[in-house]
């Protein structure tokens, strides 16, 4: 990767904390904390009161050691900001944060305060990520400037996705669902770029295209700085990771006048919906569909087709899960010959072995695992989605849940799955999450995260692409 | 192919944010556009005598700068069948708009019925210039079947936007009207995509609305340009 600023950010082998705090309820404590905690680089405290954090020495000023400092995260109050961006030039620092607030966003004195910070850096070659953000998180190497505390944050852990988000706080509620997730081995890195007063989105997409680490890119977009460089790098990008992206600030209209058709056509977030599809780019509206998508590309492989199977022992939830398949587009697999006819003769008379695969009220654990391991394989299914209802009294949720377990490890084709009903569901979302399976609490949303899977893999298929793999099936 | 733009010198010479459609024709026409035969005529006897040149039905149009929306003026009379009809129709149009300062009358060629499509281009505020395609004429605001792309587009990207429009049925050959010619059409908006950037500096806003697709080909058969202000 050639020249992109954040690679640096992300690498850097010392941080200097400008407004570290030793007062617990303060940003400036919690980030100190964080770094002091898990970074494995070198960490230099800096508040002109002096003093000491967690038994690590206070600077009055960065000039106060001489070992040079490569990045430095700002979190004095925004009139100070300027002068610290002066200590940071002087001091040679090239890659700086400014987590605080009070600038463009506040009207005419912020944005004052802001140029200046722009000239400040232009003159000194500094880049800048913010100010108003929360910043950089990267679990791998322990950089984490979210300033909210482990105690109401659940930090989530080394894995593939990586966040850009315009807004901090949509951005850390995220992190914390995907630290109470499953296993919470979600994150790659975070960036929440605020004003984006010099890196902006189409900087951080760039960046995390190249990032081999980076297998699922989630963006949150109120607005563009470089809205057509944005769409751009998405246009290569998406051809290597799935780029899943809320635009935001949907009726925020073009609206001036107009006087042409295509101009009032173009009004409102029309352009965004096209150019977003025109370049791969797998748009969501709401928070549960960008969990959704989240849960489906992270946890599930990339289908062949758009052929679904429904597994379930309740006709009705198999009923709108076959409706699901149909509006979207999709189609109901047919499943092979041979293998219906097995099990077809295997399974009780009464059981309904089309599509959906009907258990009904008399289905056992060993039945819905028989059920996948006949299916698993069938070239005629493109997806399988699996929607359990526990309650019928032959089901033994645990020997089910065992039962699935290996299939964590071995799961070949794209699956989804559902329960429906309380504690046991509870128990099936809680197991299923650990193994790394995508679950959705409806049959809807279980259809839909293979409808966004296989819109992705149409269209990479359609541009003469190869499927990534995002998830690598576990050894 | 060099683009005949001497149309927007006048246009800005006499105060005008808007090309005369004849005036935009003729910058279509240059980067290859195809609209139906047309000339812009003054008096019967010119109208008459290209009609006689490329046969009825012909469709004659005032153009003034004063008339920006030629339907609010009832500026356009299409389905001219006679010499007789051309007459009539002709000195009606020129009695009822004289007082518009009218700068000739456009007389075209109709061109056989077909499917309305729309291609135009916006400058939109985040993305810059965007080419759109979709179902156009009457129905284009009712339905809202259009879809965008950065200009200038590829054919590849342009045919790709033909098959994202939800009114497919329109054009897979709607009521025996023959399938549109996704190739010439796809041609047609990355024309317009180009033109776009090329003259980047003076257009604001395009609409090709309608383009007909019909058994002989696809037409634009009204034109608007409008200018950025200078």
């Amino acid at each position: 990767m050639v020249n992109n600023p954040l690679q640096s950010f992300f690498e850097a082998k010392s941080i200097a904390i400008f407004g570290a705090s030793s007062e617990i309820e303060k940003p400036g404590y919690v980030i100190a904390e964080n770094f002091l905690k898990n970074f494995v680089g070198k960490t230099y405290l800096i508040n002109p009161k002096g003093g000491e954090i967690l038994g690590q020495p206070v600077y009055k000023s960065i000039f106060d050691f001489d070992d040079p400092v490569e990045e430095a995260v700002i979190i004095v109050p925004a009139k100070y900001v300027p002068s610290t961006m002066e200590d940071c030039a002087k001091k040679g620092i090239k890659s700086v944060v400014i987590i605080t607030g009070g600038f463009k966003e506040i009207g005419e004195e912020g944005k004052t305060l802001q140029k200046r910070i722009d000239e400040i850096a232009k003159e000194n070659n500094i880049r800048v990520v913010g100010p108003n953000c929360i910043g950089l998180f990267y679990p791998k190497r322990g950089i984490d400037m979210v300033f909210l505390p482990d105690s109401k944050l659940t930090r989530p852990k080394k894995g593939g996705i990586s966040i850009l988000t315009q807004s901090g706080a949509f951005g850390s509620a995220f992190l914390d669902i995907m630290g109470t997730l499953g296993n919470g081995n979600y994150l790659s890195k975070f960036v929440s770029y605020g004003n984006a007063s010099d890196i902006n989105e189409a900087d951080i997409l760039e960046y995390f295209g190249e990032d081999p680490e980076t297998k699922i890119i989630l963006a949150y977009l109120e607005g563009f700085k470089e809205g057509k460089r944005f769409i751009e790098a998405a246009r290569k990008v998406s051809f290597k990771k799935p780029i899943i992206a809320i635009k935001a600030n949907r009726n925020e209209a073009g609206a001036h006048a107009v006087a042409s058709h295509t101009a009032s056509l173009a009004a409102n977030d029309a352009v965004t919906d096209a150019l977003f599809r025109e370049v791969g780019i797998i748009r969501v509206y709401t928070w549960d569909e960008l969990f959704d998508c989240m849960v489906a590309f992270n946890s599930s492989l990339l289908p062949e087709g758009n052929r679904v199977l429904i597994i379930t022992d309740g006709g009705g939830a198999g009923v709108m899960a076959s409706d699901s398949v149909g509006e979207l587009g999709l189609e109901l697999a047919q499943l092979s010959p041979a293998i219906h006819d097995k099990m077809k003769e295997d399974l009780p008379a009464f059981f309904s072995v089309e599509n959906p695969i009907d258990l009904t009220g008399s289905a056992t654990a060993k039945e819905y695992i028989y059920s996948l391991e006949q299916t698993k394989d069938d070239p005629n299914i493109d997806s399988i989605t699996y929607i359990i209802i526990p309650t019928p009294p032959a089901i033994n949720v645990k020997d089910l849940m065992e039962g699935l377990k290996p299939y964590a490890k071995t799961m070949n084709k794209t699956i989804t799955f559902c329960a429906l009903g309380g504690a046991e569901a509870v128990y099936i979302r809680e197991e299923l999450e650990q193994m790394n399976f995508p679950f959705y609490p409806t049959p809807a949303r279980a259809i839909y995260g293979i409808d966004k899977l296989t819109e992705y893999a149409d269209f990479l298929r359609d541009h003469g692409q190869k499927l990534p793999i995002i998830r690598e099936i576990p050894k | 192919m060099k683009i005949d733009s001497k149309s927007i010198d006048v246009a800005y010479k006499e105060g005008r944010d808007f090309l005369l459609e004849h005036e935009a024709l003729k910058i279509f026409e240059s980067v290859g556009i195809t609209f139906p035969p047309n000339a812009l005529v003054n008096d019967t006897k010119e109208a008459l005598a290209f009609a006689k040149k490329v046969g009825y039905p012909v469709v004659i149009k005032a153009m003034s700068p004063e008339i920006l929306h030629k339907s609010d003026y009832k500026a356009v009379v299409i389905g001219i069948n006679d010499d007789d009809d051309l007459k009539a129709k002709f000195d009606d149009m020129k009695k009822r708009l004289a007082k518009y300062n009218l700068e000739g009358i456009l007389i075209e060629k109709q061109v056989k019925k077909g499917i309305e499509l729309i291609i135009g281009m916006n400058i939109d505020p985040t993305f810059g210039p965007v080419v759109a395609f979709g179902i156009g004429g009457i129905l284009v605001e009712a339905i809202s079947d259009v879809t965008f792309r950065l200009c200038p587009t590829t054919k590849e990207r342009a045919l790709r936007m033909i098959n994202e429009i939800k009114t497919q049925k329109m054009l897979n050959g709607f009521r025996g009207l023959p399938p549109v010619d996704r190739d010439a059409l796809a041609e047609m908006i990355v024309k317009v995509s180009k033109l776009a950037i090329d003259l980047e500096d003076y257009i604001k806003e395009i609409d090709l609305n309608p383009i007909i697709a019909n058994e002989d080909g696809v037409y634009g058969v009204d034109a608007r340009i409008i200018l950025k202000k200078k």
